[in-house]
């Protein structure tokens, strides 16, 4: 441990653990960069009827709010005049004008963003005063009622209220009185605003919302929840059954307090329906959309900021590294005979126009042709550069006879072989041809085998999507990477070739 | 399995490409030193004031201006060779037996005209057999005729003894023998034999041809084992003074034995190979480690070391 390599690697392994926890930790990126998160589209058409010159429609919208990101609005008004009203927490769309011929449909449809939920830090809720269409005598009444639970913890005090709704109380249950009483003032504030009048004498912050559930459905009528702080979070149930809301169920808020989903000027509530249903957004475009509307360092620093064009670049430039890696294991481990260094990732990622298997075939084809023509080209005695550039010239006529025959036979990873890298193969010829003069067509055949066998090895995890995705979001990982190849810098152990090699030699009991 | 194969490696002493470069080359052979020993004629300046023993030297060509010199400065010598200074794998190298009306003979008996040769010539000054393609220089020297000890064993070409020397001290070596496959190279990549050598009496072992370990010269049919190299005590000893004139700690040195010269040095390597554990059955790194913990008298003295590697890689057999 106490060699700098070794102190070099520990720490570029513990800044790439660092940064990456930061991320998750911090900015709230999913700990699998490629886990799926969900995608929703929420669709609400309206019909509107009316006899009115003059009408307004007033519809709640989902909005942009902590684990939700509105991706993509398409908003449709027909004759009608849009306009987007914030109040407060809310977003409300308001559509008015005058309808053509008495109707007229509006159309809104947003695709959502939910990123996975996790513990954040919410900052607890005031009290606020009770609801001001209370009066005191409901008050009273609501703090009599509340008397019975005052000893309880929030939740199970929750847990109690949200039970009444079915009508059960417990024992004692209240006076006869006490519960006509309750029952009057639930009829007339309506039950949401009762339930939130009885927890505020229990003492417990709590809010009214209306919304959608979101499954695969199609709403008439949306819903309207309570969300109670019981001191760890916002619980929810439902003011009419009592139902208290697991934490898997999701749902959507459009509005938040007293204001309905939907208002209408001259009072002729129009005909509306939700439309939710779940989409497929790449792994791509929800990483996309997250981090390009962060404004924290590291996320104004990502890669997605790139022009799509340049980025599809990176995602396979972020990988060559680690093609690299493998190179250093198959090299210095296992003791993989390889043309060059770095030449079976230059083919890896060639082969990604051609394919793999045509890659490969092509490349076999032409460092053939080349080895034929090298092999008596040496009876001229050339000089290196003029006879590297003869070879270069013969890749280059190589690649026009492949491309040529491509056309005519419709393939189009012929056609493609023009992305070859020449410079690689030119230089591989003449190594191959080199290490046929020198160590025989056996060494020469294993050497172009090895790099064959590293080059597609290479290939299949460059184009590896998932871990494109990682690499791309967690650039850090790379310091990581460059730990690996440190640490393999120092394995000074046999390869498992020398085992096969030395066979002979060694000591066995 | 892989990790007990392993094992037994190491417990014999094997050393493995990985530990060579790592803690022996990069640790003892500093990059300053590597041209001393890659440059075909630094080495021989150096050798010479080192009182090492090489073949003669003739000429240097080093431009292609120098090209009408050649024949001049070959006149008085009627048998050399021409090599690149920094050839490798023997690539390059001319020999030549004698003269002819249409130019100079080769060993096969060929003829090469003074035309062809010069053009050869210019070809190794551009660097066609430099490693890098960089330009080279071209060293005329006198042939080695070798001593016929090996004849036996030897297919055409001239056999050498590699010495593996570590901090001066002479830890290894075998005999290279040309065979019909190497086509008269003694490099064992291209198919030579390698023999072991002991290091105390400087008796050969059995040989490695390829993987396959031998007693017989594939082409000649005559035992390759207990033929007593000559001059060995003066071997070890060039071999221990080569290392120490570089200021190499891990270094191959490739010697020839002449027929009137006695031991001359060829060149030297500063990554020599690991097959010389093949051919001695016998592993390096178990060696390198006992110098390690020799006694630090031992490498004061050139006769102590020489005394001391023959005493500690006796070869018991």
């Amino acid at each position: 441990m106490k060699h700098p390599a070794a102190v070099l690697a520990v720490a570029l392994l513990l800044l790439s653990a660092a940064l990456i926890n930061y991320r998750i930790i911090g900015l709230g990126y999913p700990v699998l960069a490629t886990a799926p998160g969900k995608a929703w589209q929420v669709s609400m058409d309206a019909y509107v009827k009316t006899d009115a010159k003059e009408i307004a429609v007033m519809i709640g919208l989902p909005s942009t709010y902590g684990e939700r990101i509105n991706v993509e609005e398409k908003i449709h008004s027909g004759a009608l005049n849009f306009n987007l009203l914030r109040q407060g927490p809310n977003q409300i769309g308001v559509w008015s004008g005058t309808p053509g011929a008495g109707e007229e449909v509006i159309h809104y449809s947003a695709t959502l963003l939910i990123r996975p939920r996790r513990s954040s830090k919410i900052k607890p809720p005031e009290l606020d005063p009770y609801p001001a269409t209370i009066g005191t005598e409901s008050q009273l009444l609501a703090q009599r009622l509340a008397e019975r639970w005052r000893n309880l913890e929030p939740t199970a005090r929750f847990q109690a209220i949200a039970t009444t709704a079915k009508g059960v109380w417990g024992t004692p249950p209240p006076s006869e009185k006490d519960l006509q009483a309750w029952s009057e003032i639930q009829r007339k504030h309506e039950r949401p605003l009762a339930f939130q009048t009885l927890l505020r004498a229990a003492r417990l912050p709590s809010r009214i919302l209306r919304g959608l559930h979101l499954v695969e459905s199609v709403a008439m009528s949306p819903l309207t929840w309570i969300e109670v702080w019981t001191g760890q979070g916002w619980e929810k149930f439902d003011p009419e059954t009592g139902e208290i809301f697991e934490k898997s169920v999701e749902l959507l808020p459009l509005t938040l307090g007293e204001v309905p989903v939907v208002q209408v000027s001259d009072g002729a509530l129009p005909e509306v329906r939700w439309t939710i249903s779940q989409q497929i957004l790449t792994q791509w475009r929800m990483h996309l959309e997250r981090i390009i509307r962060s404004g924290r360092f590291l996320d104004r620093w990502s890669l997605f900021h790139l022009p799509q064009q340049f980025q599809e670049t990176f995602r396979i430039l972020i990988l060559v590294p680690l093609g690299a890696l493998i190179i250093c294991v198959l090299r210095n481990i296992v003791g993989f005979p390889t043309f060059g260094i770095f030449m079976p990732v230059l083919m890896a990622l060639a082969f990604r126009n051609t394919g793999l298997i045509y890659g490969l075939g092509i490349f076999a084809g032409v460092v053939f042709i080349g080895y034929v023509v090298r092999r008596w080209i040496d009876k001229l005695r050339l000089l290196l550069v003029p006879r590297l550039s003869v070879l270069l010239t013969l890749v280059i006529l190589a690649f026009i006879v492949f491309a040529l025959i491509g056309s005519k036979l419709g393939l189009r990873e012929f056609m493609a072989v023009g992305l070859l890298p020449f410079v690689i193969l030119t230089m591989t010829v003449e190594r191959f041809f080199v290490l046929i003069e020198e160590s025989g067509a056996r060494a020469a055949l294993r050497t172009a085998g090895g790099s064959a066998a590293v080059a597609a090895i290479a290939h299949e995890l460059i184009h590896f999507q998932s871990l494109q995705l990682t690499f791309f979001v967690y650039p850090e990982l790379l310091f990581a990477v460059a730990a690996l190849q440190i640490l393999l810098g120092r394995y000074t152990g046999y390869r498992l070739s020398e085992v096969f090699r030395f066979r002979k030699l060694r000591r066995s009991p | 399995m892989i990790w007990k194969e392993a094992r037994y490696l190491e417990e014999g002493g094997i050393l493995g490409m990985n530990r060579r470069n790592a803690e022996y080359i990069m640790a003892f052979n500093p990059r300053s030193a590597f041209p001393r020993v890659d440059d075909k004629i630094l080495t021989k300046q150096l050798a010479t004031e080192h009182q090492i023993p090489t073949p003669p030297l003739y000429h240097i060509i080093e431009y292609h201006g120098d090209l009408t010199g050649f024949e001049k400065a070959v006149s008085g010598h009627p048998q050399f060779v021409i090599k690149p200074a920094r050839g490798s794998g023997g690539g390059g190298i001319v020999l030549v037996t004698g003269r002819s009306p249409g130019g100079f003979i080769k060993p096969s008996g060929e003829v090469i005209s003074k035309v062809d040769l010069v053009y050869h010539i210019s070809g190794i000054l551009s660097g066609i057999y430099s490693l890098e393609g960089l330009e080279d220089r071209a060293l005329i020297e006198g042939l080695v005729i070798p001593d016929p000890v090996f004849a036996a064993v030897a297919y055409q070409g001239v056999p050498d003894i590699r010495i593996i020397v570590y901090r001066n001290i002479p830890l290894m070596a075998m005999v290279r023998l040309p065979t019909r496959s190497s086509d008269g190279k003694a490099n064992l990549h291209q198919g030579a034999i390698g023999v072991g050598i002991d290091m105390a009496s400087g008796k050969t072992l059995k040989g490695v041809h390829g993987s396959l370990v031998i007693e017989h010269h594939p082409d000649t049919g005559n035992p390759v084992s207990g033929i007593q190299v000559p001059y060995w005590e003066k071997m070890l000893g060039m071999a221990s003074r080569s290392s120490e004139m570089t200021g190499l700690g891990y270094v191959g040195v490739d010697l020839v034995v002449d027929q009137s010269q006695g031991p001359l040095l060829l060149e030297l390597n500063a990554r020599p190979g690991l097959a010389i554990q093949i051919a001695n059955r016998d592993g390096l790194y178990g060696r390198l480690k006992r110098i390690d913990l020799a006694p630090p008298e031992i490498f004061e003295t050139l006769d102590s070391r020489v005394a001391w590697a023959r005493e500690s890689f006796k070869t018991s057999s």
